[in-house]
């Protein structure tokens, strides 16, 4: 198994797709901070009001936001794609591994898709921190009570948060290049699906109209308002309106329950279906 | 490499194998029934025209998809065996690799996926005379670099048999021959070699035996040296070839092939065809052995089939 994910990991780490939908965090953080510090460093102007320490450690932690939002799960979707899909653009699926370990490259590629994306956030993270470091430095000190403690906590919580998003982005992403066996299908299937959280108070508020009890037990038992749910939670409040005269609250340990149970749903059947797919 | 197994235990057998693509009446029947063996220090021929089923035949022998009917054993043990299948190096549909990776490292992410440290990738591309573009990435190779990286990925392992679907594919003159001599080489080194070809006269400079299959069927399996022996037939030429094939139809039994005839007959009986021939006043040009090709028992067999 550890040789599969070895073979994965040789296999994507330097593919264009990688570079411009995973490595491009650390990147990309990397020649911002340079360009903030560069300004910092020339401009003449105040430097604005301080912040307090709990204002300057939530600032420093906002990368974890990108993969929760809608522009950051198509790269995470659009990665998946090609980690998942690709082998069938490239005709190598059937070649390189037996029938009966083709559980393994699924969960490999699992591996390689997750390990990735966590390796690149946490090392945009670090790049975001050190930059916000400098340049507090740079315009005089640290707000008083910014403690390595205090930092790490909020860091591992802000991406303890963003882990599940990314799970499921992954999970669905995969589940369609199995079945689609393209990768653009499956960014199409994944950028709709972001499309329908988004829109899911509308289109929940149009069809409890015609169908208001089967329109609540749909808003419950799919994932779309779980994942809205659980960002609603992240940011303090957990009320999503569907009807005129209805909502929705669940608790976040329900949305969590509820959306883990659609990622092993989605992952068992990726690896059902592949293992039963003909490559012919 | 290991090889405990009984001695005269081939090093690839199907026995009764069959695949079917789909289900109930869209379901497509790429093999039916095909049982061969392949022995130590052979190198066997797979013939067949194209989708005949050779490729979902081999798939099935390295166990890349499972068949519907039958199995395939490696070194007598079902080819779902781990051990049995690491002594087994392939070449599928060409050898398709990532195209965005150097030849070297595709052979690195093979032999991650088999599992294996791949101490023997510089000497298999030195084998194969790709060393020098190994960091090239693929996608610049030409299609007979791609089939020597292919060969290389086979060898990649040391195995005891080899499996080569259409390994002279995109190859020149040269690669052809380079080729013949490896496979050779390998037969002699004790290893069984399985390869698909559709280039018969390759096949018959190669080969020990052959397999014949037309439409998922096996046609026959035979030595090649049986195979090309059709028993007692000369060929004539002599001209008017009508009257050449009057004169000699009541004696003999006689086709026409082309521009010649094909008397069934010993080679004792040639003076009198000759004779027979300057009688019935025809010039005789030659009268010889009749040495069909395999091409042309290939095409006599596959079109017998069809007809």
């Amino acid at each position: 198994m550890l040789d599969a994910v070895r073979a994965e990991a040789l296999k994507l780490r330097r593919h264009r797709a990688t570079w411009l939908m995973v490595w491009i965090y650390p990147i990309a953080i990397a020649l911002i901070m340079i360009g903030v510090l560069l300004y910092g460093a020339f401009s003449t102007h105040d430097a604005g009001p301080p912040q307090s320490a709990a204002e300057w450690i939530q600032d420093s932690a906002m990368l974890w936001k990108i993969p929760t939002s809608g522009p950051g799960r198509f790269l995470i979707a659009g990665f998946a794609a090609v980690v998942f899909a690709g082998e069938y653009g490239w005709n190598t699926w059937k070649l390189i591994i037996p029938a009966r370990t083709r559980w393994q490259l699924i969960a490999a590629k699992w591996a390689v898709a997750l390990g990735f994306l966590i390796i690149a956030l946490i090392a945009a993270d670090l790049i975001m921190l050190l930059g916000g470091w400098l340049g507090s430095l740079q315009d005089g000190q640290l707000p008083a009570g910014v403690t390595l403690a205090a930092v790490a906590e909020v860091h591992w919580k802000a991406g303890a948060h963003a882990l599940l998003p990314i799970l499921y982005t992954i999970a669905f992403a995969g589940l369609f290049a199995i079945l689609t066996q393209s990768i653009l299908a499956t960014m199409i299937l994944s950028i709709a699906i972001v499309v329908i959280e988004g829109m899911l108070p509308l289109i929940a508020i149009f069809f409890h109209g015609y169908a208001p009890a089967l329109t609540a037990w749909l808003v419950k038992v799919l994932p779309f308002y779980h994942m809205a749910n659980l960002g609603a939670w992240a940011k303090g409040g957990a009320v999503i309106p569907f009807g005129p005269n209805d909502i929705v609250s669940m608790s976040w340990t329900t949305s969590f329950w509820a959306l883990t149970a659609w990622i092993v749903a989605a992952g068992t059947a990726t690896q059902l279906r592949f293992l039963r797919q003909d490559l012919n | 490499m290991s090889t405990s197994e009984p001695s005269g235990t081939p090093a690839l057998e199907l026995r009764a194998l069959g695949k079917t693509y789909g289900r109930g009446a869209k379901g497509k029947r790429a093999v039916d029934d095909v049982s061969l063996s392949v022995r130590h220090g052979e190198v066997y021929g797979f013939l067949g025209p194209n989708g005949a089923g050779k490729s979902t035949t081999i798939r099935m022998a390295l166990g890349l998809i499972r068949p519907t009917d039958g199995e395939a054993l490696l070194f007598g043990r079902p080819v779902s065996d781990k051990q049995a299948l690491r002594r087994v190096g392939s070449l599928v549909d060409g050898g398709t690799f990532y195209p965005f990776l150097s030849g070297r490292d595709n052979l690195r992410v093979l032999a991650r996926t088999q599992g294996h440290d791949g101490t023997r990738i510089e000497q298999v591309l030195e084998r194969v005379d790709l060393a020098a573009d190994a960091k090239r990435k693929v996608k610049g190779y030409s299609t007979g670099m791609k089939q020597r990286l292919g060969v290389a990925a086979a060898l990649l392992d040391d195995p005891d048999l080899v499996i080569l679907d259409e390994p002279a594919n995109g190859l020149d003159a040269a690669g052809i021959q380079d080729m013949r001599n490896l496979l050779r080489g390998l037969a002699a080194d004790g290893k069984a070699v399985f390869l698909s070809s559709h280039l018969l006269h390759e096949v018959q400079q190669i080969c020990d035996r052959v397999a014949i299959v037309h439409k998922g069927k096996l046609l026959r399996e035979s030595s090649i040296r049986d195979l090309l022996d059709h028993g007692q037939a000369l060929r004539v030429e002599a001209e008017p070839l009508d009257t050449a094939e009057t004169a000699l139809q009541g004696k003999w039994p006689v086709d026409r092939a082309q521009d010649s005839l094909r008397v069934q007959a010993p080679r004792a009986d040639a003076p009198a065809i000759v004779r027979q021939l300057v009688e019935a006043g025809a010039d005789v040009f030659r009268v010889g052995p009749d040495d069909q090709s395999l091409e042309e028992i290939f095409l006599t067999m596959t079109r017998d089939t069809d007809a």
